[in-house]
């Protein structure tokens, strides 16, 4: 007999109250991403560095190549190698495109389609939505950076055969991934609240990467001070590798400035979101 | 504060909430044990602010409150785990299909993943919803959008369940088989139920109790049942003739009147008033009763009165 037939019919489960309520909101994000269009090509173009430095480390280790002895000396020592394939413009280009395909829409189709009500009358607070919201981002930028660099060390413990690894350069090697993604994913969900509109805030979080960087050359231009690469994304990227990976600056000004600013912008678009979250449940 | 007798599903105890200038809700008291109650009130009186207090939307500013027996102010999560929140707004999880949806927010309240598959296929069925729960939710008519919003809200079969405008936008065998659905849910007693309409018949027909709110206070709170006999004496009448002085002298004696649309006036008396009155009242005046008939009092007396009283 089907429940209709027979009336309503109660649930005879228990619900738990578990600390990862956000769980299914990632779970369901990350497999809604993977499912859109031309998301397997943007993941092969993505994952296309480190099939590039996986080369290049081989390279390194195998001095009798001659023929590539140039590239071998600009890659002069492991946290060099990393610095670049993290900080390389292709890919902080890429990260930008993966956190626009994966985020942009991760809370401005929410608000478009007037779904926060359906999440909050679950017992979910902000700061589960947000999470849940977050790792999806989180997930995919990591899966273009931290893990490509952790396989990237792998494969050259076993080209050369040695275990010489400092824990600084392994620390680098994980902070660095997390920093910026949580950066992008933070700046992504910050700007994906301001709109329903999801078209609209793609092309604002490009405008945003690409303007950052063109306004930061013209001001550094005009004043001659390169102090004024703070306002651009990409050197500010660079520059967190070169403070992480101590490898020296490139501008004339410390690279620590940058990961400051990363980390205080990082913090103070997680606070905007709190509040406009706050301000979206009450008028749910 | 897990302290409330269990006897009550939701105490609040001089709640006030504003939203800038505007006191949207004004020290409201209430007690409710388990049942299914019509929240009614006309548009700004505080229905939906209340609603928006009762799921922890907003903090009150003034008052305190047990529902389900948690508290109000610290225990959201817990209080939101024991409701089903059917919303007035066509909202809705985007690129999702209705089983996936349903399942999706039964995993959000606590549901084990194939528990609330299960789950899900079963409230759909029960909605109606049966041969298009694999279509894509935003393809879905107005009517069969107020049914996933209701499959949603049962799909952890929740102890209050809080439905806003639940025929809203639905043809009128929608309508009908909506009410049906929550009047079939209500007898089975498990589960209490608040309703926010404008539709009087809707609350009529589905609610033992009534909440009348006006001005963000509640200003009654009444058993359908006993509407029958409490408020006024009704009479639906066709009047020729003086007509004028008729309603005039009606109006005077602070009786209420509405002509329907067959040109009939329904006149409701006070108490203390009988149908006498208004025999004598024709024949002094010289207007000519053609028709004349006894009505019942309904939920709509209770309204007007109510609001009436209230200023």
């Amino acid at each position: 007999m089907t429940i209709r037939e027979k009336g309503y019919a109660n649930w005879e489960g228990e619900t738990t109250a578990s600390p990862f309520r956000w769980l299914p909101i990632f779970l369901t994000g990350v497999r809604s991403v993977f499912r859109k269009k031309f998301s397997k090509l943007l993941f092969s173009l993505t994952i296309s560095p480190f099939l590039v430095f996986l080369i290049a480390i081989y390279v390194t280790t195998k001095p009798e190549l001659k023929i590539l002895a140039g590239l071998i000396k600009q890659l002069k020592s492991d946290a060099m190698i990393f610095q670049s394939f993290y900080t390389n413009e292709f890919l902080v280009f890429m990260l930008v495109v993966v956190s626009i395909f994966s985020g942009a829409d991760l809370i401005s189709a929410d608000l478009r389609f007037k779904a926060l009500p359906l999440y909050f009358s679950r017992p979910l607070s902000k700061a589960d939505y947000l999470a849940g919201k977050m790792t999806v981002i989180l997930f995919y930028l990591l899966l273009f950076t931290l893990i490509p660099g952790l396989l990237l060390l792998v494969f050259k413990i076993v080209f050369t055969g040695r275990m010489a690894v400092s824990f600084s350069l392994l620390a680098a090697i994980a902070i660095f991934p997390i920093i910026v993604a949580l950066f992008f994913g933070s700046l992504t969900l910050a700007l994906s609240i301001l709109s329903a509109n999801s078209k609209l805030i793609k092309i604002l979080i490009f405008l945003v990467y690409i303007f950052s960087d063109n306004i930061a050359r013209v001001l550094k231009n005009i004043f001659h001070n390169d102090l004024f690469y703070l306002f651009s994304i990409p050197k500010n990227v660079y520059q967190l590798g070169a403070f992480l990976f101590r490898t020296g600056e490139k501008w004339n000004y410390p690279p620590g400035y940058s990961a400051l600013l990363m980390a205080v912008l990082t913090l103070v678009f997680i606070s905007l979101l709190y509040q406009k979250i706050r301000k979206a449940e009450a008028s749910a | 504060m897990n302290i409330l007798m269990d006897k009550e599903i939701i105490y609040l105890e001089d709640v006030s909430f504003r939203y800038g200038d505007v006191q949207a809700i004004d020290h409201v008291s209430l007690k409710l044990e388990p049942g299914i109650y019509g929240l009614l009130g006309p548009n700004g009186a505080g229905k939906t602010t209340l609603m928006k207090i009762l799921l922890g939307f907003l903090r009150p500013q003034n008052g305190k409150g047990v529902i389900l027996g948690h508290d109000l102010a610290l225990q959201h999560k817990q209080i939101r785990a024991g409701i089903g929140y059917m919303p007035e707004s066509d909202c809705l999880i985007p690129g999702m299909d209705a089983v996936s949806l349903t399942s999706y927010l039964g995993q959000l309240s606590g549901m084990p993943r194939q528990e609330s598959i299960k789950r899900a296929h079963d409230v759909l069925y029960y909605v109606g919803l049966e041969e298009s729960r694999y279509r894509q939710a935003e393809t879905y008519s107005s009517g069969m959008k107020q049914r996933l919003k209701l499959a949603q809200a049962l799909v952890h079969d929740p102890r209050l369940l809080l439905l806003d405008e639940p025929t809203s936008g639905m043809d009128p065998g929608g309508r009908r088989e909506m009410l049906e659905l929550i009047k079939d849910i209500s007898r089975k007693g498990t589960m209490n139920i608040i309703i926010s309409s404008h539709l009087l018949p809707d609350i009529e027909t589905t609610c033992q109790q009534v909440l009348i709110m006006n001005r963000g206070r509640i200003v009654a709170q009444e058993r359908i049942h006993g509407l029958n006999r409490e408020q006024f004496n009704s009479f639906e009448v066709q009047i020729t003739g003086n007509l004028e002085s008729f309603l005039r002298e009606l109006r005077e004696h602070d009786c209420l009147m509405e002509e329907n649309e067959k040109g009939y006036y329904r006149i409701r008396l006070p108490l203390t008033m009988t149908a006498r009155f208004l025999f004598q009242t024709a024949y002094r005046i010289k207007a000519q009763i053609r028709y004349f008939k006894k009505s019942q009092s309904t939920l709509e007396d209770a309204f007007m009165k109510a609001i009436g009283e209230d200023g």
